[in-house]
């Protein structure tokens, strides 16, 4: 099918509007659409760059981090260049992404997701994608997407293994339907204490940017409705039929509108500062930590020591104080946010 | 749970306490005044029974001049920001609570008034005639703490409240750790403004507080509303109380907190304040022989609430606070416990020291089980 439409720019997106789902139609609705992505790391940069490449009108790039060299195995869109310069990811990815595509309106936003701005970072947005590492900013991205009824994109990997699943208010079943409660601290790895693999993260991240597309394109009908799960080291793959759970659980958030995270009752953490150089992260509902276990993941990436009272943490710098409630004194800054993505890192969400 | 944070709030209260806000809840519980029926009465009755008794208690000069608040900050506060104008020099001290410290320091960086800190000695005192030294003829209030809240020092009001009184300077004292603790007779103290929480050692629940306005204080007005009576008026009447209590009061919290005051004037003041400061002793004694562990404050315990901090060369206080939390279900505060400057003084600011607070209803098993634990994390 040849395009009529005679705009040069159009004739990058040649072999994608050849495809006839989506077309020159889907194309122009692509180039009007929206999209704000929810950090920019492994998951993040495969999604941009996938949704720049094929021509989004306007992409927001949330993260707040910033390049470490350690992020380079991974996150597709930075180099060595940009860790000896530290720049932030956001802006980093809009410079290599600007040179790819200048048609797209990149805007890069370097700052915290929390329930005071997210309605803003998404308010304008056709779609919302999860590039996040952190269920706590999932749960408020749910809350955010299903209150303003718009589609997002959960993605997320640790390991070899990893899942996704499209979320489209009232039409399927959202996160809180799935996953009722985000694992408690220390419950599940993160990606520094279980390590990820890089094709894990592009295969997901792939998954969920041609759902983009499609939604984008305004293909509803092909949305996926499962939830995918894929592992590939022990070369699993699984397709979990949510489906029939829209309507059937009790959501607090989809059926009862009623939105924690947003209003802050879930917020899983809560901080203050304590002492010299050092922050308190505590978790609002207290969990009861295996240091023994902890300890085993911890200690590949750092020093670690613990007794029956206390499991002490050193890694960058940091030292982590940890109490079997999971509640931690992390030393070695003053800054709050900093502090809550350390936790996130090393501790658990 | 052992509970050892009284400083912050007493807990538990007396059985009556609860009783009394259970029965006020459930009879009483009308908008005091404002109706004339039987409930808006027993109400305005409830208000009235427990200013007589705060002043009873803190031998004022009449009973309206005690002035319910929020809490002690809310008392210090309305004080503060209704006696000050600009130009006025105030005398405080490195020992005082944040909310004397805040508010203070903020109009003094507004430029409004000129802020002199009189420092606390080795011990946790201060030098009345430090005071006398730094009065100018700009001063207009002397605002300083009864007692420290992190050292549970006891500070020489009265000494301080005849300097002021000579001067013609208003006194304001900051009764947060010593008011149903140690005696406290305004007109002859030569206080002029008391601020105390009901909250602490008066036994009552949290939400309750007063500031007493002797008659040499003129308090501006600070929370215009309904005051049940005289609703003509188009401003706020400029009579006591309700010149300074617009707005539905917390008739509930206060019908509690004159129940914990009947409480500990039967069983005696000072007798809960001997009991505290021997537990105190008690601990103290413990500590003297664990290795790398300070106390603050002098050990004159005439002259002490049932407070103590201290610091460990082995463990920094939050850590103490968090182990004493999980492994031993004993609540004790560590931190700066809203006073850094008297942290600053004794060296432990910003990490603070670990402080003890025993209540009227701590048990030296307590004290030992704490003593215990201490040991347990010192070996």
């Amino acid at each position: 099918m040849e395009t009529k439409s005679n705009d040069p720019t159009f004739e990058r997106y040649s072999r994608q509007m050849r495809f006839p789902g989506i077309g020159e139609a889907g194309q122009k609705r692509l180039g009007n659409s929206h999209v704000t992505l929810c950090g920019c790391g492994a998951l993040g940069t495969v999604l941009a760059n996938a949704l720049v490449r094929a021509g989004v009108g306007h992409l927001r790039l949330i993260d707040r981090d910033f390049i470490e060299t350690h992020n380079l195995q991974r996150q597709v869109l930075f180099d060595e260049h940009d860790v000896a310069e530290n720049l932030p990811k956001a802006e980093a990815a809009a410079r290599k992404l600007g040179a790819v595509n200048s048609s797209v309106h990149i805007e890069p936003v370097v700052t915290d997701i929390d329930r005071t701005n997210i309605l803003d970072l998404v308010r304008d947005a056709d779609l919302i994608l999860d590039g996040t590492d952190n269920f706590e900013i999932r749960y408020l991205i749910n809350d955010a997407a299903v209150k303003l009824n718009k589609p997002w994109v959960y993605g997320g990997c640790i390991g070899s293994h990893g899942q996704t699943m499209t979320i489209l208010p009232g039409q399927t079943p959202c996160l809180r339907c799935v996953f009722e409660a985000a694992p408690n601290p220390g419950e599940a790895g993160t990606c520094e204490t279980a390590g990820v693999l890089s094709p894990i993260v592009n295969i997901v991240a792939s998954y969920q940017a041609a759902e983009a597309l499609k939604i984008l394109a305004g293909k509803l009908d092909k949305v996926n409705r499962e939830l995918i799960y894929l592992d590939v080291w022990d070369n699993i793959q699984r397709r979990i039929k949510i489906a029939p759970l829209l309507g059937k659980v009790d959501c607090p958030c989809c059926r009862h509108r009623r939105f924690d995270w947003l209003e802050g009752d879930h917020g899983a953490h809560t901080t203050s500062l304590c002492g010299r150089n050092a922050v308190q992260v505590a978790h609002r509902t207290p969990s009861s930590l295996n240091f023994e276990d902890m300890a085993r993941h911890l200690e590949k990436l750092g020093s670690v020591s613990y007794n029956r009272f206390l499991l002490k943490f050193q890694v960058d710098g940091y030292e982590f104080t940890v109490f079997p409630d999971g509640r931690a004194i992390i030393k070695g800054t003053n800054d709050v946010d900093k502090a809550r993505t350390l936790y996130a890192k090393y501790i658990g969400h | 749970m052992i509970y050892l944070d009284n400083a912050a709030t007493s807990f538990p209260k007396p059985e009556a306490v609860y009783q009394a806000l259970d029965r006020f809840a459930r009879t009483d519980l009308a908008n005091p005044g404002r109706a004339g029926h039987k409930m808006a009465l027993a109400a305005e009755r409830a208000l009235d029974d427990a200013r007589h008794l705060l002043n009873q208690l803190f031998a004022g000069e009449a009973p309206e001049r005690f002035i319910f608040t929020l809490n002690c900050t809310d008392a210090l506060n309305m004080a503060f920001k209704g006696v000050l104008s600009a130009g006025d020099h105030v005398i405080t001290t490195d020992l005082e609570h944040n909310s004397v410290s805040r508010p203070l320091r903020a109009m003094e960086l507004t430029g409004k008034i000129a802020l002199t800190r009189i420092k606390a000695d080795a011990t946790g005192s201060v030098d009345p005639d430090a005071f006398r030294k730094a009065i100018t003829p700009k001063t207009r209030l002397i605002a300083m703490t009864h007692a420290s809240n992190v050292l549970g020092t006891v500070q020489p009001i009265a000494d301080v409240g005849r300097i002021a009184r000579e001067h013609e300077v208003l006194f304001l004292v900051d009764a947060a750790q010593t008011a149903g603790v140690l005696p406290i007779r305004v007109q002859e103290m030569l206080i002029d403004l008391l601020a105390f929480p009901g909250h602490k050692s008066l036994l009552g629940p949290t939400g309750t507080g007063a500031l007493y306005v002797g008659p040499r204080a003129k308090v501006a007005v600070w929370r215009e509303g309904g005051t049940g009576g005289d609703s003509s008026s188009e401003t706020q009447p400029r009579e006591l109380p309700s010149f300074l209590e617009g707005g539905t009061p917390n008739v509930l919290g206060v019908a509690g907190l004159a129940a914990g005051i009947k409480y500990f004037r039967e069983h005696g003041m000072l007798r809960i304040h001997a009991h505290e400061t021997a537990l105190i002793e008690r601990l103290w004694q413990r500590l003297d022989e664990l290795p790398g562990v300070t106390v603050f404050g002098h050990r004159d315990l005439s002259r002490r609430v049932g407070t103590l901090s201290f610091v460990s060369e082995a463990l920094p206080a939050a850590e103490i606070g968090g182990i004493l939390d999980q492994a031993f279900d004993i609540a004790i505060r560590p931190g700066l416990h809203c006073a850094p400057y008297i942290h600053r003084n004794i060296g432990t600011f910003p990490d603070g020291a670990v402080r003890v607070s025993p209540g009227a209803f701590s048990t030296e098993e307590d004290i030992d089980r704490l003593a215990s634990a201490l040991a347990e994390i010192h070996a």
